[in-house]
């Protein structure tokens, strides 16, 4: 595991020696001044102190929408793949711990997935380690932690004046050899500062209940907690689609008069139509049933199928749920 | 202005004994999130509990649109055997929520026997977008109110702010012209005067004097911004009081499920439409919206191109006909033109 420091001042000059291999996206403002993954070049310097971009970096991998067939003349043809390398320079632990959940679903199954393994070997992901986490964090909780390295290629570590950078894949490997000429020896008092940055940041995590929570959820499966627990739901997608681990897609035609596509998009459990049947029944009728599958499918579900949570605890389905539902709440009520 | 903390003691006791007297089985109001400049929705049925509700200025949510959920009409004649009666429901409600209220009633979603309103005197609820904004690159740890009406903020290096409330208003409270619940069974807090009416319109103004390509280059601003989570939506009272909804049809399937332009810019369009002469501007899709998009900017047209053309504002009375189920001969009519 190569691990190298590069001073502050010279972070432009790496990601644009990047930029000569791809497209390299930076934490920036968007045009409504929300933080996100911008492409370079961004015209103004990049942020290194931030909490975490509205959206996740999942859009990179799972696009919301998605053409994966164009029909003509009574022939279909598939659309190719973009070429180009990526480069996500300041993906916070958390979103790329939930790109390993991704993997399971979409690599680790058989067969894999063609689109999203696309994506994921063209794409390098460089974490940056949280050293401010905000109040509706909790990756400490969920296997995380702001300086966890899962799902990265590269975890870099504000320093003073410097980043610390580890490789932690062969492609990160082969990515801090590539800009060698920019990179230092760190020193062992570098690893350290490091190291007491992460752990001042953990400190300030709280924990949530999460421990048995899959036999847990199995015994609270008829609770009459989740009928108070959903009353407040107005059933948006807001949590689903800024959820760095829902990965639930819908694939329709569109077709006019023999022209047309195939197209993929996003899906949402929050929705009554995700699980109508063409009969008109409905198995989960109501917010009640559909609020806690999305729970269920985190929390327990994930853990009997794929021993992980599916939760990385960044915390934005409660900091942006316009019903201010905070389903840590309800994970204490039920672990409780 | 009436004090908060004055209104909060009100609300309670209001509440309290509202469910006591069992006039309601059910209170809808606020309590206190778990993050700052948030309130959640409350669903009381304890008199006990009714210290748990709260009025501040992070009351942003309009609790009608949890109303017609209630009082859903049974889907078939063995649904309708063994179907509860409909609740009598007690609601706080601010200006907006309040024309909200009056506009299901009108349309026959909420029968106005079964409600206890709960008017509250609204000075204008803030924005958590435009105080987080405020704060820069500070997190607030908490937030509250202070005797002037100001929100005081704890940020995370434990210093204390002071967010002067109109920087912080939400966008919708700048233009309301009736803070004060129109219709309520109960009001608290003095009458709060409303807004001129030319608040919305200098909105929409602004944006009319721009160029043709300048306008279309911000609509699209939005719709590209926009994840079609269906917030705005799902936060809308009216909307909650459709039985269908087009998006929600998939034989055939109006508009792609995706964020084509074509389907974002259809999605808003026809939302803007279906809510002519019903939206209340109480700017709830707007504050539900994670991408902090004006989806009100289209909207807002409307609603003065409907108070223009046949002198209505939809909200203000409940005996009125709604707009678009009216019909007089001497209805504008210069907008039919040839094709």
């Amino acid at each position: 595991m190569t691990e190298k420091k590069i001073p502050i001042a010279s972070l432009d000059k790496f990601l644009a020696r990047l930029a000569e291999r791809g497209t390299v996206y930076a934490p920036g403002k968007d045009a409504s001044g929300d933080l996100a993954l911008m492409a370079m070049p961004l015209g103004e310097p990049v942020l290194l102190d931030y909490g975490n971009f509205t959206l996740s970096p999942k859009a990179f991998f799972l696009p919301q929408t998605q053409t994966l067939l164009c029909f003509r003349d009574g022939k279909a043809q598939e659309p190719p793949l973009p070429e180009q390398a990526a480069f996500l320079f300041g993906v916070r632990p958390c979103d790329a711990a939930a790109l390993r959940a991704l993997d399971k679903v979409f690599l680790d199954s058989e067969p894999p997935d063609p689109y999203y393994a696309h994506s994921r070997a063209r794409t390098t992901v460089i974490a940056l380690a949280c050293t401010q986490p905000m109040p509706s964090c909790f990756c400490t909780s969920v296997g995380g932690g702001p300086g966890d390295a899962a799902g990265a290629d590269v975890l870099a570590m504000c320093l003073e004046a410097d980043l610390l950078m580890r490789a932690q894949t062969p492609k990160g490997e082969e990515l801090l050899a590539s800009v060698a000429d920019l990179l230092a020896e760190p020193t062992p008092q570098d690893a350290q500062a490091a190291e007491e940055r992460i752990r001042a940041a953990e400190d300030q995590i709280a924990p949530v209940w999460t421990a048995d929570s899959a036999q847990r959820l199995r015994d609270a499966y008829d609770s009459p907690l989740w009928a108070a627990a959903s009353q407040k739901c107005l059933g948006c997608g807001t949590c689903s689609f800024l959820c760095p681990t829902c990965h639930c897609f819908d694939i329709t035609d569109e077709l006019r008069n023999g022209t047309g596509r195939r197209v993929r998009t996003w899906d949402c459990c929050a929705y009554p139509l995700f699980t109508l049947h063409a009969s008109g029944h409905n198995p989960r009728p109501t917010p009640k049933e559909r609020w806690r599958q999305r729970l269920m499918h985190k929390f327990r579900y994930a853990l009997e199928n794929h021993d992980r949570f599916f939760c990385v605890g960044c915390g934005r389905c409660i900091r942006s749920c316009p019903a201010s539902m905070d389903l840590r709440t309800v994970l204490k009520e039920i672990g409780g | 202005m009436t004090d908060s903390h004055e209104i909060e003691s009100r609300l309670r006791q209001a509440a309290e004994s509202l469910l006591r007297e069992k006039k309601v089985n059910l209170f809808i109001g606020y309590e206190k999130a778990s993050l700052p400049f948030r309130t959640a929705p409350l669903f009381l049925t304890a008199p006990k509990e009714a210290g748990r509700l709260v009025w501040n200025p992070f009351c942003t949510a309009n609790l009608a649109v949890y109303l017609p959920r209630l009082f859903k009409a049974p889907a078939d004649a063995r649904e309708a055997k063994t179907a509860p009666p409909p609740p009598k429901v007690g609601l706080v409600v601010k200006g907006c929520d309040a024309r909200s209220v009056v506009a299901l009633i009108q349309e026959r979603q909420v029968p106005r026997e079964n409600l206890v309103l709960v008017g509250i005197a609204c000075p204008g609820i803030v924005d958590r977008r435009k105080a987080e904004r405020a704060l820069g690159d500070h997190a607030a740890l908490g937030a509250g109110e202070d005797a002037k009406g100001n929100v005081r903020a704890v940020v995370d290096d434990g210093t204390e702010v002071t967010l002067h409330r109109e920087r912080i208003v939400a966008d919708a409270c700048l233009e309301c012209r009736a803070p004060t619940p129109l219709l309520h069974d109960v009001l608290i807090g003095a009458p709060v005067e409303g807004k001129q009416a030319d608040a919305a319109r200098r909105r929409v103004a602004e944006f009319e004097s721009k160029p043709l390509d300048a306008r279309w280059a911000r609509l699209q601003e939005t719709f590209s911004a926009c994840i079609r989570c269906n917030a705005c939506r799902q936060a809308c009272p009216l909307c909650a009081g459709c039985k269908t909804c087009l998006l929600d049809q998939t034989r055939p399937r109006w508009i792609g499920a995706g964020t084509d332009i074509s389907d974002v810019a259809t999605y808003h369009l026809l939302r803007a439409f279906h809510l002519a002469g019903r939206c209340t501007e109480c700017g709830a899709c707007a504050r539900a919206c994670p991408m902090g998009l004006d989806v009100r900017l289209l909207s807002r047209k409307m609603s003065q191109e409907v108070e223009d053309l046949y002198g209505y504002r939809p909200g203000e009375a409940a005996d009125a006909t709604p707009v678009l189920s009216a019909f007089s001969l001497d209805d504008s009519q210069d907008f039919i033109t040839e094709p």
